[in-house]
């Protein structure tokens, strides 16, 4: 008989308790280190701490996979024999993360069938990417079913974020693309986006009003290009809630009858490397 | 004189160059705005001393080999909206002799003038009557109908310059700024200096000549031009004429009713038939108020910008064939720097602390200039080939520094576009949606789409007394600029500055910057951002190191 299928995500998915626990989906966190000390994301520090610390201690701080060893012990707590896991992560081109659970997936009992997915993106775009496999396990389809599910929405995702500064990004090396922005003397407000699992730039605005203005059009752009289908979208940040509150009001407004928002606050695993006052938007349609 | 050889040619042009040299503060003077960067008469002075000092390099004293280095001296020295007239009328003025052997004869002078007038006419998308088009067109005319009558080379010459003289007395006629400004047109005034020197050089003994030679060097030069007219003057595109049949209609009551919506207004009749003349944006208004006054006839509305574009159009292939033709042996390729790129960009920005603020945003080459003085052709040929680029994308920053980048096209190997920014904040702006892995055409194009995102507000003094609308300006008055129009007048730049940008938020602004000015110190800046943060909770005031000469402030609000 088949065994059931279990979703695994690591810390980096920013997915709020209340979503975790609904769809029963398993996270794997990441270590947040500042100087010697280590906490695992979500566990041993919470992200007011973190946001804290960042914005007040001169040190950057550092992320750290997962090890093999961390995935083994969460795929063996989880499963039984005849299970299949799905872990998707936080895409490979920014954290090892994924070569972890990879590793992971071979170490185990042959019983237990692991399917590693790299989401090719982060925070609330592998959230989506969880999502939608525990929504496929909830309905009942099989694994090839879900996997494909999982593959569109990775196809399909459009991100857009707005960062205070690109300050972070640089000093933890996860700038890719978007180091052509760097050292201007404008306070420029640059609007990122992922392309293949690495961020890239998308546009430079000058004042956040207008860059949440430009991702309001970039979302109407996407909305024009798939005038048949169900936008699902997501939002997540580290700002204030009110700027948050007023983002998702404006966004459920543009997309009146597509369902809730889905919104998330980043954690320490991805804001680390983006810092504090970040806006994130992710789309994908079905 | 029966005829000119070319070594009269050569000491016309060399007093006509001195001639102007001297006059040009008093052509500088003429500006219609009060702004302390209308420098006309330096633009052409030194376009003309670029032709001049050319003229070294004729190895014999041949008119056909004058007229080539004549004509691209002045191509690479033109400066300045006048100055790239002023070259346009030297290509033309050459091209009328090219086919000169051995003298030119009055009518070879006559035709010089005409081709030369033409060649200007052709060079402007938007041709203004009143300014110095005009002033070449009617000398010109003068000119050729002298040579027509039998005159010689002297006598055409002669009346050229009455037929100029006549023309500028009358261009505050012809453009209702000038009149408001009590000024005659400063191109139209400095042609007549050149003009004035043609006639004198005629007749100077080789004894003086020998003297303007040796004090014939690069004039010193402080400020520089920003030509204001033009543009501004020919908005009104429709060229709109009929007939109104009816008794006892007041043309004075059409006047005034059109006096604000089209310029180039004709308005004449008698008892039963009144012609309206006007050039307006809007000749359905002016058709429905007339018609209320009696039956219309005869009723022509002509497109008059889509006729100069066609003009000119058609004119490009003729001015590139010329540019081939005649700027080889200009270096092409100065030294090349930095990484090879497909896609360079130029900007023309004056001050320090702007040109930082431009480099950081990717610039590869900052050519000083703009407010204080206008680069020539040449130094933004050079520039341009000094990037290690095919393509190069040129931000003049100001309007007076637009046409000379377009002249760049002709003059290098590579692809060029011109982003037809006014201000360092359009500039800013456009740069904003530059990408470096975008074609040139791409870029360009949203570049130019920026343009209309940023309001550029400027805080200077006025440099003499004049009345802008319903502001009564004094010399020495601060005033401030919003879009290039007057639209404060105070005594203190930060008051002037915080009203100047009262009248460009709106409530889609949420950037405010200030640049400020070389003179101005960072604490009157810093507070002045204060102040207009507390007045504007809602937008980010950022307040910058301009370093821009002459400009108290340049303050940006989008």
């Amino acid at each position: 008989m088949m065994g059931r299928i279990h979703v695994v995500t690591d810390s980096g998915s920013d997915l709020s308790l209340k979503v975790r626990e609904d769809w029963a989906i398993h996270i794997v966190p990441l270590t947040v280190q500042f100087g010697s000390e280590i906490f695992r994301d979500g566990e041993e520090i919470s992200t007011a701490e973190f946001y804290r610390r960042l914005q007040t201690e001169s040190e950057i701080p550092s992320t750290c996979q997962p090890s093999p060893a961390d995935f083994v012990a969460m795929y063996e707590k989880i499963a039984e024999p005849g299970d299949t896991i799905i872990s998707v992560h936080i895409s490979s081109k920014m954290s090892g993360t994924y070569q972890s659970a990879v590793l992971a997936s071979t170490m185990l009992d042959a019983s237990i069938q692991v399917k590693v997915v790299d989401s090719k993106s982060a925070s609330m775009g592998l959230g989506l990417v969880a999502v939608r496999a525990a929504e496929g396990v909830r309905a009942g389809k099989n694994l090839d079913e879900i996997l494909l599910d999982m593959q569109h929405v990775i196809d399909d995702l459009q991100v857009y974020f707005v960062v205070d500064t690109l300050e972070f990004l640089k000093k933890n090396g996860r700038i890719g693309m978007a180091s052509a922005l760097l050292g201007t003397m404008l306070s420029i407000k640059p609007i990122l986006t992922v392309v293949n699992g690495e961020v890239a730039p998308l546009e430079k605005v000058r004042g956040k009003t207008k860059a949440l203005k430009r991702v309001r059009e970039f979302i109407l752009g996407f909305q024009a290009k798939h005038p048949d289908k169900q936008i699902r979208a997501s939002m997540s940040h580290a700002t204030t809630k009110e700027e948050a509150d007023q983002v998702v009001e404006a966004l459920s407004l543009m997309l009146p009858g597509e369902g809730d928002v889905l919104l998330g606050e980043i954690g320490p695993t991805i804001g680390v490397h983006t810092g504090p006052g970040v806006v994130a938007l992710f789309l994908y349609s079905i | 004189m029966d005829v000119i050889n070319g070594v009269t040619l050569k000491n016309m042009l060399l007093v006509a160059a001195r001639n102007l040299n001297q006059q040009k503060d008093t052509v500088n003077a003429l500006n219609v705005f009060p702004v302390p960067d209308g420098d006309t008469g330096t633009n052409m002075s030194l376009t003309l001393n670029a032709a001049v000092k050319e003229l070294e390099r004729a190895e014999n004293g041949e008119i056909g080999r004058l007229t080539t280095l004549l004509a691209r001296g002045s191509l690479m020295g033109a400066r300045g909206n006048s100055g790239v007239i002023l070259s346009q009328f030297f290509r033309g003025f050459s091209e009328g002799l090219s086919k000169v052997k051995g003298d030119a004869t009055g009518e070879d002078i006559a035709r010089a003038f005409m081709e030369a007038s033409k060649t200007t006419y052709r060079a402007v998308m938007k041709p203004v009557e009143g300014t110095m088009l005009t002033v070449t067109r009617l000398a010109a005319e003068a000119a050729n109908e002298a040579a027509e009558e039998g005159a010689d080379a002297a006598g055409v010459i002669k009346a050229a310059l009455l037929g100029a003289q006549e023309s500028l007395a009358d261009t505050p006629n012809i453009l209702p700024v000038l009149k408001e400004a009590g000024v005659v047109d400063a191109g139209g005034q400095g042609l007549v200096c050149i003009f004035e020197g043609f006639w004198a050089g005629l007749t100077t003994s080789p004894e003086e000549m020998e003297e303007i030679l040796a004090e014939q060097q690069t004039p010193q030069v402080d400020t520089a031009d920003l030509a204001r007219l033009g543009e501004e003057v020919l908005v009104n595109k429709y060229c709109t004429e009929f007939i109104i049949l009816g008794e006892g209609i007041d043309p004075d009551l059409i006047r005034q009713e059109f006096d604000s919506k089209g310029d180039s207004m004709i308005v004449v009749g008698d008892e039963s038939v009144t012609k309206v003349h006007i050039h307006t944006d809007h000749p359905g208004q002016v058709l429905q108020f007339c018609g209320e006054l009696g039956n219309l006839t005869e009723i022509a509305i002509d497109n008059m910008m889509l006729q100069n574009q066609e003009f000119a159009s058609h004119n490009d292939h003729h001015r590139l064939d010329y540019a081939v033709d005649n700027v080889v042996g200009f270096p092409q390729t100065a030294s090349t720097n930095g990484e090879p790129k497909s896609v360079g960009v130029v900007a023309v920005v004056a001050g320090e602390g702007l040109a930082e603020i431009f480099r950081s945003l990717g610039v590869d080459h900052v050519v000083t200039g703009g407010q204080t003085m206008n680069p020539s052709t040449a130094d933004l040929v050079e520039a341009v080939n000094s990037i290690n680029a095919d393509s190069v994308i040129i931000l003049p920053n100001n309007k007076n520094v637009i046409f000379s980048a377009q002249q760049v096209k002709e003059l290098v190997d590579k692809e060029i576009g011109v982003v037809s920014t006014r201000s360092a904040p359009q500039g800013i702006s456009a740069l904003m949606y530059f990408l470096h892995d975008g074609s040139l055409e791409e870029n360009v194009t949203a570049m130019e789409d920026s343009l209309g995102e940023v309001k550029t507000g400027e805080v200077t003094y006025a440099v003499r007394s004049t009345v802008a609308g319903d502001l009564q300006i004094e010399e020495r008055d601060i005033i401030g600029l919003a879009e290039g129009k007057i639209a404060i007048v105070g005594a203190n730049p930060d008051a002037v500055a915080t009203d100047l940008v009262r009248t460009m938020v709106d409530q889609d602004s949420s950037v405010i910057s200030i640049y400020y000015g070389a003179d101005q110190n960072a604490e009157d800046a810093k507070e002045l951002a204060s102040t207009l943060q507390e007045g504007y909770p809602d937008c980010e005031v950022e307040v910058y190191f301009g370093g821009q000469p002459l400009y108290y402030y340049i303050v940006s609000v989008e």
